[in-house]
């Protein structure tokens, strides 16, 4: 049996840098596609797709509202050819409901142990219009190592560097953070996984740069700290969210190759000054994440935000307007207020303003998002900043013999495609 | 439907729900019967103590369910939406309430739209 596993494309935001990371959804669910089923997948940020009549059954995985428009033309396209389309991943969980017109199926919630069922049920015509597994998580600990076999890796480096892994550890959060899902998608309860099942695909993982994608690592303190214990030996350099800003587990991150961590700036106090400090007193960087519009920013607040963005020496820094996706507080809010003007999903790309802000226009907000990324980029430039970030990261890989050169065949390709030697 | 008639003036409690994708939810509930006869719902978001679906995303098959749960006709309820204070520093986890109307398609609730209330506004709902 062919399973063609597809992963839609998005449209990149404008001015910035673009890096195309290994999918995380796709190979999560790969990993319970049972061995005699041959997967064909095709991420089509990176390569072209090439709609064709050769699959059993379709399937595709969507992570990004921005997708969910082009995953629903495919599946359109896949029908029309007379092919069974299932829908899976969170941003087919967030918009199921629009989804379903699209889909002969569509799969809720978490898939482990789940989709040798739903392949048995195709094999015999009967499959389910939905796999509704929203309130049934799986055990933690059936959650192994995922299918990355799947991937056609050469396609994630740009000039012979390769992109991170994406690498989950825990699901679930308890806190309903007001721009985010994961109370839906995952749970409102923290749900770490074992510590030797994380090390168990750790360890499988032949890239030493990961990106650890949960929520938060900072939900259990006992949990976190026996994590970063276990994970020293593996001498992986990471990327992450949240860490706990405690010194002993500040520490002990850094001993696990804590690389650099996402912090949300939301405010200009000195809880933040302290915390970005802190970071850095125990060698892990900093990428602040700054969400702009929030009911409580007027203009001259997001102004003096980025001042202190500045002052506060920040590795690297993110800036979004407010998206109100599906199934999130802000959302929710909004909604109430009848403040949503634009509801085409492929804007809301966390670029492009979608509501009325309370303190400006649209328009005003737009303005200051870009002036953000001006500002903040105008003396140092992202791509400086960045191989700062790199130097640093190679410099500890040389140091404890992990470093893995640049790739010389692939020098002039970038993400699949050939670039010139100036690009 | 589990239903509960018997509260004569005043009712607080927690009531649990089957959320979108039947997914277990709870929510704070009190209702006030007024001098008029109306009763006045009051339902709050828990935030951690609700594991599934918020208030908000299901407010109508909400407002269905506790018309069948207080065993009242539909235009003889006033619904009020609260959320509490979390005590954050940041605004959108202040106290609210708003007012939600419905249209009534024979069967259900649908179309929900809220009002912003000030707590003034809430007593003399109460009052009636």
């Amino acid at each position: 049996m062919k399973f063609k596993l597809i992963y839609p494309r998005w449209e990149k935001l404008e001015g910035q840098t673009t890096f195309n990371l290994p999918p995380h959804g796709p190979v999560v669910m790969a990993a319970d596609i049972p061995a005699d089923v041959t997967i064909d997948f095709t991420d089509e940020n990176v390569e072209d797709l090439v709609i064709d009549d050769s699959p059993d059954l379709v399937g595709i995985s969507m992570m990004l509202t921005t997708q969910v428009k082009r995953g629903w033309a495919i599946a359109d396209e896949y029908r029309k050819l007379g092919k069974k389309v299932i829908f899976g991943g969170i941003s087919a969980m967030l918009h199921a409901e629009e989804t379903m017109p699209h889909a002969d199926s569509i799969f809720l919630g978490e898939v482990e142990g789940r989709m040798p069922g739903v392949l048995e049920d195709f094999r015999k015509n009967a499959l389910q219009k939905v796999y509704n597994f929203m309130a049934k998580p799986p055990e933690m600990n059936l959650i192994g190592p995922a299918n990355r076999s799947i991937l056609k890796k050469d396609l994630y480096y740009h000039k012979g560097f390769r992109m991170v892994d994406l690498f989950h550890a825990s699901r679930g959060c308890i806190y309903d953070c007001y721009p985010c899902a994961v109370r839906f998608l995952g749970g409102r309860r923290f749900r770490p996984r074992p510590i030797d099942r994380v090390v168990e695909e750790m360890e499988q993982i032949d890239n030493n740069r990961l990106f650890i994608v949960d929520n938060s690592l900072a939900l259990d303190s006992a949990w976190e700290k026996d994590l970063f214990r276990a994970m020293i030996p593996l001498k992986k350099k990471w990327v992450s969210h949240t860490i706990e800003d405690k010194d002993e587990i500040l520490d002990l991150a850094a001993q696990a190759g804590a690389w650099y961590v996402y912090q949300a700036v939301f405010d200009t106090s000195d809880y933040i000054r302290n915390r970005i400090r802190q970071y850095h007193d125990f060698g892990i960087a900093v990428e602040g994440t700054i969400l702009l519009g929030l009911d409580n920013q007027t203009e001259d607040d997001i102004k003096k935000l980025i001042d202190f963005l500045l002052e506060i020496n920040l590795d690297l820094a993110e800036f979004t307007v407010l998206a109100p996706f599906p199934h999130t507080k802000a959302y929710a809010d909004l909604l109430k207020q009848n403040r949503i003007f634009d509801f085409d999903w492929d804007h809301y790309n966390a670029g492009k303003v979608v509501y009325y802000p309370r303190h400006m226009t649209p328009e005003r907000l737009q303005k200051l998002y870009h002036y953000a990324w001006d500002t903040f980029y105008r003396d140092e430039p992202q791509t400086m900043k960045m191989f700062n970030l790199i130097t640093r990261v190679i410099n500890r890989e040389v140091a404890d013999g992990t470093y893995a050169p640049r790739r010389r065949d692939l020098i002039d390709v970038s993400f699949g495609r050939e670039v010139t030697k100036s690009a | 439907m589990e239903t509960n008639p018997a509260f004569d003036k005043y009712m607080d409690r927690y009531f649990d729900y089957p959320g979108q994708w039947d997914t277990p939810s709870r929510c704070g509930l009190k209702t006030i019967r007024r001098n008029d006869g109306k009763v006045l719902v009051i339902t709050t978001e828990i935030y951690r103590q609700n594991p599934g679906t918020p208030v908000t995303e299901w407010i109508a098959p909400l407002a269905t369910m506790l018309l069948g749960y207080l065993q009242e006709q539909p235009e003889n309820l006033i619904f009020i939406e609260h959320t509490p204070d979390l005590g954050s520093r940041l605004t959108f986890y202040g106290e609210t309430f708003d007012r939600v109307v419905f249209d009534w398609n024979g069967d259900r609730f649908i179309n929900p739209k809220w009002n912003r209330l000030s707590k003034a506004d809430v007593d003399q709902l109460m009052n009636g």
